[in-house]
């Protein structure tokens, strides 16, 4: 049982599911909490990648100046997603139309053609090969922990996250903006009523989770070497999987659920073949959704 | 003239409109278009016409499932996919003809359709959108690794066309005809279903699906057939394209075609057949005709979605005129019949 393979394997699945989690805590910030169905988070990841990826072969700047850098582009990102693809929708300010699924379901889909139109864009300015990242900005020194290999990026994606996450839970509950994003996602037209400007607390909440995509993209492409333009597909849907695990708002139990799929997926490679292990997360998926409608750690929900 | 008169004589006006546009387009499909493909003899032309009538008829039957009973499906193309990988290995592993594998195509893609359904089939709005694209995509994954069976990325070669009862139709022009009878009555048969009581039993879940379960209609059970009956035309629509193209690969059922299926019944018009058919054949014939731009054909994709959305919410014609249009033009079943000529209008479609 302890034998050192499947604590390395243990170890990968950790590191993996970091960076599911690192993903999926901007994704539930505007998707779980804020409520609103945005389908292009995965091209602001893929954006803040290629913009750390041009700032290094152009500049060739200290890390941290990367990383300030593609902050930077998916707040620009985050911004006029909000302002392109959300914002024309909410025309209405009565509550039958706020609340309406034909609203929902035109941002979903509006979303979704910005999210096409952004990767053909990336596809056609960078096309659609890998790029590789210089080697001097790669954090994947190997590190040895005990009877386990980890790289640095594990580290620095832990830290990443956990400050990610402590520092949404501070501002999500004790301040005044955390309070203002809530009352919106709860209910738009009281938070009107009571002299909250929902528009501005809107793109405030996409400009802080269009950031941590992008930190999350630029990170991903330092760790695994490699930037190219559909990059954003699958993570986005990790992340998806692990928010409705978590039960959509809550951000630690999205967290939580980014780590277990990281694990079982790793632990699955080792039973069967590489290509089925994205299998895994649709199962996990299909199972929650079937017999966990309100998720793992969830609030309840009155309908699923 | 008194008001039942008028009735009378917009009536039989109707009615004399009604033949024409059915007939209209039966003889720009089945006569001028073959004409001209003919006329220019390239193949490069005979496979845009295919791709297009293909494409209509996979816009038609999600239109069932999303524009008609509201079920937004990101995982469609899977289910087309699932149509020609049973074509194709029936054909390759059994010999069997196009006229056996048409059916059982359809049939199969209902059948993986129907037994997806039953559990995911309660889920409502957003959930339910992301249970048929994992469903979609996990249909994908085993095409692409179940090397065995599917021979995964490298495809499958059909090795027999179309044929009817041992006649081979593999020429051109008879390709043609066959896909655009498989699609014609296809169509037909969706619009037949969209544009009756069961229709209107469809779209009354759509706009409140709680509403309509208190009101006796059997809202699972009805989701569950559309959901079928979408797959059963995805799949004849596979075996369409398997049959017609010769060789089949997973890359032709990703979720990008999902996608490309859902902006076509987007872009033409959520819940409006001939809509679905003009985005379908907007956007296979847009991208070929810009095919000068190249890389941006993919893109425009993207655009044509996102602009009709954000202009025309209602898609390039909106239910309410699809179904006027519909209502004048093709079907005599919801005419006022003789009974209750006076008062005006007839109780509805039938």
């Amino acid at each position: 049982m302890f034998d050192p393979y499947y604590l390395q394997q243990l170890a990968i699945g950790l590191s993996l599911g970091m960076t599911y989690a690192l993903m999926a805590i901007g994704f539930t910030l505007i998707f779980g909490v804020l409520n609103v169905v945005n389908f292009a988070h995965g091209e602001i990841y893929t954006l803040g990648a290629f913009a750390g990826l041009v700032l290094i072969s152009a500049t060739a700047p200290p890390i941290v100046a990367v990383i300030l850098g593609a902050l930077a582009v998916g707040a620009l990102a985050g911004f006029s997603l909000e302002r392109l693809a959300f914002k024309p929708f909410r025309r209405f300010t009565d509550e039958a139309s706020l609340k309406s699924r034909a609203m929902r379901e035109s941002t979903l889909l509006s979303s979704l053609a910005v999210s096409i139109v952004v990767r053909e864009a990336l596809e056609i300015v960078f096309g659609s090969q890998m790029r590789s990242v210089p080697f001097d900005y790669l954090i994947n020194t190997p590190v040895r922990v005990g009877p386990v290999i980890l790289v640095t990026g594990d580290f620095i994606i832990f830290g990443v996250a956990a400050a990610m996450l402590i520092g949404l839970q501070y501002l999500l509950t004790r301040t005044r903006v955390g309070l203002a994003i809530r009352a919106v996602s709860n209910n738009p037209l009281g938070a009107k009523y009571v002299g909250i400007d929902t528009d501005r607390t809107i793109i405030t909440t996409f400009v802080v989770g269009s950031m941590m995509g992008a930190a999350a993209g630029i990170l991903m492409g330092l760790y695994y070497g490699a930037v190219f333009p559909a990059m954003g597909f699958t993570p986005g849907i990790k992340a998806f999987v692990a928010m409705v695990m978590g039960g959509l708002s809550s951000i630690p139990g999205a967290v939580i659920c980014a780590l277990i799929l990281g694990i079982s997926e790793s632990m699955a490679t080792t039973f069967v073949s590489s290509g089925w292990s994205d299998m895994v997360a649709y199962g996990f998926l299909i199972l929650t959704l079937i017999f966990f409608p309100n998720g793992l750690f969830g609030a309840r929900r009155e309908r699923v | 003239m008194n008001a039942s008169e008028t009735v009378a004589t917009a009536d039989r006006l109707d009615r004399r409109r009604g033949r024409l546009v059915p007939l209209l387009i039966a003889l720009l499909v089945f006569a001028a278009l073959p004409a001209l493909l003919a006329g220019f003899d390239r193949g490069y032309f005979y496979q845009i016409a295919n791709l297009a009538l293909i494409f209509v008829l996979l816009s038609a039957s999600m239109h069932l499932v999303t524009g008609v009973a509201g079920l937004l499906h990101l995982g469609h193309a899977a289910f087309y996919g699932v149509g020609a990988y049973t074509a194709a290995l029936l054909t390759s592993k059994l010999g069997l003809g196009f006229t056996v594998t048409l059916p059982l195509s359809g049939l199969v893609a209902a059948l993986v359709a129907f037994l997806v359904a039953l559990p995911t089939m309660r889920l409502v709005s957003i959930y339910f959108a992301v249970a048929t694209l994992a469903i979609g995509q996990m249909l994908y994954l085993v095409m692409l690794n179940w090397v065995d069976f599917t021979k995964g990325p490298n495809g499958i070669i059909v090795t027999r066309g179309f044929e009817l009862f041992g006649v081979s139709l593999s020429g051109r022009l008879a390709t043609y005809y066959t896909v655009a009878a498989v699609v014609t009555l296809s169509v037909v048969a969706i619009s037949r279903l969209s544009h009756s009581y069961y229709g209107n039993a469809l779209r009354s879940i759509r706009e409140d699906d709680q509403c309509a379960d208190a009101m006796g209609v059997r809202t699972v059970r009805l989701k569950m057939e559309a959901f079928t009956l979408s797959a059963f035309f995805a799949g004849v629509a596979g075996s369409l394209w398997a049959h017609m193209t010769g060789y089949i690969s997973p890359g032709d059922f990703k979720f990008s075609e999902s996608i490309l299926i859902l902006a076509m019944v987007v872009v033409g018009g959520l819940g409006s057949l001939p809509g679905a058919i003009i985005g379908a054949l907007l956007l296979i014939l847009l991208p070929e005709g810009l095919r000068g731009l190249g890389d941006f054909r993919n893109i425009m994709v993207g655009l044509v979605m996102f602009l009709s959305i954000l202009l025309l919410p209602k898609g390039l014609l909106g239910e309410v005129s699809a179904l006027r249009l519909m209502r004048r033009q093709l079907g005599a079943a919801w005419r006022s019949t003789g009974k209750d000529q006076g008062t005006g209008e007839g109780i509805g479609w039938r």
